[in-house]
């Protein structure tokens, strides 16, 4: 078992596709060129919500340079509903439209230019009808129904049993609880109760989901996909052409960019469906506007009522938290009962009772976005701590160190224990930002915590394999999507087996090679995937040791791998010349697999989180009274990692995630109006620019190496977005005295509550 | 006298290299150096001026290339991320991003190098102010800026 | 990706013109196509015709000569680093260089800016104050427009179809004590304030008195547009004493705008705004005036 110090792991090693990604050669999907490409467009719903009554390509498809031209009605020779909660989304829509945007329509052409002059030669009837588009109008008795009909079930173990309300908007409900929340309330000292909004917001990769599929009789279908998960992606491809999964190829190549916008299948279906009318490989790119129209963040009215003694003990939680997740589920039902489970976030707290609603509207369908549901529910709990705090006399972060779940404390019977160390990341936050130092009057200080939970029961598998000269290969499915796995991959396998970082090469996902792999999201890869790769390794390792200590004649015990070879005092043997001596000649390899598959168990949600993510923020802000205008000046990211494979991508990754989140807390919201979208473009959506990054920002990290990961490593990367708004929020109340509950934070809404709190 | 729209050769200089092309007056350059000169560095992302991802220099100058017609390039030198580099010799920018570890998902890493070239190229010994004025129109949502813009300031000190 | 459509290449404004009458609404004019090629990306514009303006020698000429004439195909970029701007009009040269980002700034010109009319526009705020003058150019002649004649409403020019927009002259500010403040969280500005002081004696002597006083406010209304009744309260008011009245001339300025309720905020906000930011570019003006460049900056906004 390697103990540090590491030759690999722990160092700020530069990412494996640095150079490509300077250079501008590295390929993401629109930068493919496939022989005979076609290209494809989309012609989408103006309306919220119509009955599509007639739809006629005639003119379309006889445009010369028309390959394919396909509409709902002619999606009969195949499943064309797909969904990884509810099977409820067509690939095109299928009598009714249930969102601005939804795909009505597609073209496939020789050209892109034949293909956008096409579009307009279709000739779509629509009978609008009377739109909900926001929870109230959803949830009001009578409401119009965004689906009617039976919902399929789609492929996720933890989602089979889904729970709709018939006749109603709601598509599944979550209800945890424990103890008896109300007596602890009514006997409380404080009770605070209060509702928090969190907007509709985009994830804005710069890359649009993009996806480039083809058909062969030999291979099956072939998909190149900007995607987070390949074998989701598979899977409902499989399902929807029946065609067997050994005969679906999805390969990933760089992604410009995820976020969560591209998990499960979204534009892969209706590119394999024209490919296959089209007998040619067709290329469906999305522009950034379109992704406006593909999928968002599920968005949240999120009431809490919290019950405090007065010595600051947090007694009880109760919260009703409804999820607008627009027009299709996605994996909004999976967002919705995980983040509630922890609404609780990282305090001990006896007696709850949590409930959550997944609702349809008819808008831009919402799915997984960086924090999966959790940035709705601390944005309420960790706002309202502070409000407690304020009422008990209390120091926020005193209060919050009180309440912490400690290290090892179970969260729920049948879940993994509290693996952070909650207290230390937020005494190192609170240190870093000099929390018990005096500040400048004109700035405020705030902070939060969270804690989240990752995907489970999740599978990750992986291969490596050893080449004759000592070179190794990493078959993997986690998906490169900036967050830099790729390398931590290698450095896992380079570490196990001693061998030099430029010898080991990592496979792009490719579900015809690489392994099975979930997901790439939930925090998961290095500690999942990373650990099916370390097992992998080892596996390599212990055939080596093996092979050695019987030609040696020593035990096994007595070797070990050094530097590409295989040493025990006086004797040393390269990788090369134990292959020579396992196969006889010079060829073969070593090939080594990785199974992580920690399967159900009688956690609540059907299996135990692999790790917590833990993390805490802290704030300071400033404020110009006269506008409202708010700025953080400062803003410190603690996250409790386990170990720090590559402490410099680590870095890198919270970075983002602190000014991600600045998005949501100062600027980003999805505006509708009249059933329109008002802002579906980067003229009108304001996302973070570098001007708008904190002056300081620092991103510290706890390694207790306490981790189930690889070397003691958990995951990170949602824990440093979670905490932002109600950190900021939080300074902003200390600062002002005022307290904002919807977001984001604007200068008008900023301003209006100062006025409201008049002259101090 | 008629105007033109059929294709027209238009000469131009692309990262040193002569290029004769054909093109039609709407033929926008992005789709010209991606489509026809296979440089696929630059990006088609935002496509209304505001991210540059697209962003690539004409004379020096940053331009949108998702909002230019390629005929404008005429008689002018185009620089594409594909030519900073000299060979296998990184340009100093390209090497204060790897660095600096201010590269994640590469997408908007053409349009930030090249903006900042441009920048150092106009402005005697930048500030940070003056690094954020460039930037003001270049979007990255994954670095959150922090290790981009010391990559930047990193060459401008050198630069000195 | 945009349509086909015929690019001509006139080499006079003379050309231009009869090319625009011949043509009529199948033509528009085209410089730098930042709107324009945009507006057509979008399939909101398909013009079978584009009259490409850039090589007319005469829009390109940045003069002076009592008034700064500005050619309509001067880039923001040009007027940013003109030395003949910088040295009459500083104020210009300084606004001109926080006009979107630096790529629309290297394209974009002056006239496709003005010509656009978006009532977002920081040159048209600024040129407002500045009593400029835009020259159109037709087959039949030529005529000089006030840019408040010209500009009639959002996206909405008192141009002839025939007619191209040739330049625009302005008056040179005498005196350093102008402002431009601009604010908004958005891509385009939520507001646009230019002022300009014209004082009774040299810059630097604290008794000089305010004899002309211009204040434009953009972005809060269909076009921009002077507030008479604000100017009015700072006449005769001497230099030093000016933050005795930017309250009274911010909430005068405020009572002369009609807002609307939109993407950048309600219209109270909005008319608020317009006050705090009156008396902001007032006192930097002000200050300007004594000779000092204040170092006030506000979040979200830029001060030129």
């Amino acid at each position: 078992m390697s103990q540090p110090p590491f030759r690999a792991v722990g160092r700020p090693i530069p990412r494996i596709d640095g150079l490509e990604k300077v250079t501008g050669r590295a390929r993401y999907v629109t930068d493919l060129v496939i022989p005979g490409m076609a290209h494809a467009k989309v012609l989408r719903s103006p309306y919220a919500h119509a009955r599509v009554r007639r739809v006629d390509l005639t003119r379309c498809r006889a445009r010369p340079g028309v390959l394919a031209a396909l509409c709902g009605a002619d999606l009969t020779w195949c499943e064309p509903y797909y969904g990884p909660a509810f099977r409820d989304r067509p690939v095109l829509a299928i009598d009714v439209a249930r969102y601005e945007g939804e795909p009505v329509a597609a073209v496939a052409a020789v050209d892109e230019a034949t293909a956008d002059e096409a579009l307009d030669l279709i000739e779509v009837d629509y009978d609008p009808l009377p739109p909900v588009m926001t929870l109230e109008e959803a949830l009001s008795p009578g409401a119009p129904r965004v689906h009617t009909g039976k919902p399929q079930a789609g492929h996720f173990a933890d989602l089979a049993s889904l729970r709709p309300v018939p006749g109603t908007n709601v598509c599944h409900q979550f209800h945890f609880a424990r103890g008896d929340s109300g007596r602890a309330l009514a006997s409380a000292d404080l009770v605070l109760d209060e509702t928090y909004r969190f907007p509709p917001v985009q994830h804005v990769a710069l890359e649009a989901h993009a996806a480039v599929a083809v058909w062969s009789e030999t291979d099956g279908l072939t998909v190149w996909a900007s995607t987070q998960n390949p074998y989701s992606v598979r899977v409902e491809l499989a399902k929807m052409f029946g065609v067997p999964l050994a005969r679906i190829r999805v390969v990933v190549p760089h992604l410009g960019g995820g976020f969560g916008s591209k998990t499960y299948a979204k534009l892969e279906p209706l590119a394999a469906a024209l490919a296959r009318v089209a007998g040619r490989p067709v290329r469906l790119a999305a522009s950034v506007a379109e992704a406006f129209q593909t999928v968002r963040r599920c968005c949240a009215r999120v009431h809490v009522r919290v019950g405090f003694r007065r010595d600051g003990g947090l007694v009880a939680v109760e919260c009703g938290a409804d999820y607008d997740v627009g027009a299709y589920a996605d994996i909004g039902p999976r967002v919705v009962q995980k983040a509630t489970y922890t609404a609780t976030g990282p305090y001990r707290v006896p007696d709850v009772t949590l409930d959550a609603r997944a609702v349809y509207t008819n808008t831009t369908p919402g799915g997984a976005f960086r924090g999966f549901g959790v940035p709705q529910l601390a944005w309420a709990l960790e706002s309202l701590v502070d409000v407690a705090a304020e009422r008990l006399g209390r120091d926020p972060v005193e209060l919050r160190r009180q309440n912490f779940l400690a290290h090892g404390e179970q969260f729920a019977p049948g879940d993994t224990p509290i693996d952070g160390k909650l207290e230390e990341s937020l005494g190192r936050a609170a240190e870093t930002i000099g929390w018990t130092q005096t500040g400048a009057a004109d700035r405020g200080r705030g902070v939060a915590a969270m804690l989240k939970a990752s995907v489970a029961p999740s599978v990750s598998e992986a291969i490596v394999r050893l080449h004759t000269d000592g070179s190794v290969t990493v078959l993997a499915s986690a998906v490169e999507m900036g967050q830099g796995t790729r390398t931590v991959l290698a450095q896992i396998a380079a570490e196990v087996l001693s061998v030099p970082m430029a010898s080991v090469i990592v496979v792009q996902p490719d579900t015809a090679v690489t392994p099975y792999d979930q997901t790439t999201s939930s925090s998961r890869s290095t500690a999942m995937t990373g650990r099916a790769v370390q097992v992998a390794a080892e596996d390599v390792r212990e055939q080596l040791l093996h092979v050695t200590a019987a030609e040696l004649g020593v035990a096994v015990k007595d070797l070990a791998l050094d530097d590409g070879s295989v040493v025990t005092p006086g004797r040393r043997l390269t990788y090369a010349e134990v292959l020579m001596l396992r196969f006889g000649m010079s060829g073969g390899e070593i090939i080594g697999r990785g199974v992580v598959a920690p399967g159900r168990t009688a956690a609540p949600l059907g299996g135990s989180t692999p790790f917590w993510e833990v993390a805490v923020g802290a704030a300071e802000v400033s404020v110009d009274e006269e506008t409202g205008a708010l700025r953080v000046e400062r803003y410190v990211s603690v996250a409790d990692v386990g170990r720090a494979i590559n402490p410099l991508l680590l870095e890198g990754q919270d970075e983002g995630g602190v000014v991600q989140g600045l998005g949501h807390t100062l600027f980003e919201e999805m505006l509708y109006q009249d059933g329109h979208l008002l802002n579906g473009t980067l003229l009108a959506y304001r996302v973070p620019r570098a001007d708008d990054a904190p002056p300081t920002l620092e991103c510290r990290f706890v390694e207790n190496a306490d981790g189930s990961g690889p070397f003691g490593a958990k995951g990170a990367g949602e824990g440093s977005l979670i905490p932002v708004s109600p950190a900021v929020a939080n300074a902003l109340a200390r600062l002002t005295g005022v307290r904002l509950r919807d977001l984001p934070l604007t200068p008008e809404r900023v301003w209006r509550a100062l006025r409201a709190r008049g002259r101090r | 006298m008629d105007g033109a729209r059929s294709p027209a050769t238009i000469h131009l200089v692309v990262n040193g290299r002569a290029c004769d092309l054909e093109v039609a007056p709407h033929a926008l350059l992005l789709d010209v150096l991606r489509d026809v000169l296979d440089l696929k560095g630059a990006k088609r992302s935002c496509d209304t001026q505001v991210c540059g991802a697209c962003t690539i220099l004409i004379d020096g100058m940053a331009v949108s290339a998702c909002t230019y017609l390629a005929v404008e390039a005429d008689g002018r030198a185009v620089l594409t991320v594909e030519g900073l580099a000299e060979g296998e010799r990184l340009h100093p920018l390209q090497r204060a991003f790897l660095d600096a570890g201010a590269v994640q998902c590469g997408f908007c890493t053409s349009g930030m190098l090249l903006t900042a070239r441009a920048m150092l190229a106009e402005t005697t010994a930048p500030s940070r102010e003056d690094v954020l004025h460039y930037l003001r129109g270049s979007l990255c949502r994954c670095t959150g800026y922090r290790k981009i813009v010391e990559a930047i300031m990193a060459v401008a000190e050198t630069a000195r | 990706m945009l349509r086909p459509f015929t690019l001509h290449r006139p080499e006079t404004a003379e050309e231009a013109c009869a090319l625009l009458a011949r043509l009529g609404e199948d033509a528009v004019p085209y410089a730098g196509g930042t709107e324009l090629l945009l507006l057509m990306k979008l399939g909101l514009l398909r013009p079978p015709h584009l009259v490409d303006v850039k090589r007319i020698r005469e829009l390109n000429e940045l003069a002076d000569g009592g008034r700064l004439t500005i050619g309509a195909t001067v880039t923001h970029r040009s007027l940013e680093r003109s030395p003949l701007v910088r040295a009459r009009c500083p104020l210009v040269a300084s606004v001109a260089r926080h006009v979107a980002n630096v790529r629309v700034r290297n394209v974009g010109t002056i006239g496709g800016n003005l010509a656009f009319a978006d009532p977002h526009s920081d040159l048209a705020t600024l040129f407002l104050a500045l009593d400029a003058h835009v020259e159109l150019v037709s087959p039949g002649g030529r005529r000089e427009l006030s840019l408040g004649d010209f500009v009639r409403g959002p996206w909405e020019t008192a141009r002839r179809p025939d007619e191209l927009l040739a330049g625009v002259r302005l008056a040179p500010w005498p005196s350093r004590a102008a402002a431009y403040v601009k604010f908004g969280v958005h891509e385009r500005p939520t507001l646009g304030i230019a002022v300009a002081l014209g004082l009774n004696g040299e810059d630097g002597r604290a008794s000089a008195r305010i004899q002309d006083a211009r204040i434009a406010v953009g972005c809060v209304g269909p076009r921009p547009a002077r507030m008479f009744t604000a100017e009015a309260r700072l006449r005769g008011v001497s230099v030093d004493r000016v933050d005795d009245v930017v309250g009274a001339v911010g909430d005068a300025a405020a009572a002369g705008v009609d807002p609307a309720d939109d993407l950048h905020g309600s219209a109270d906000y909005k008319r608020e705004m317009v006050a705090v930011f009156v008396r902001r570019a007032l006192r930097v003006a002000a200050a300007r005036a004594g000779g000092v460049e204040p170092a006030t900056s506000f979040p979200y906004a830029v001060v030129a």
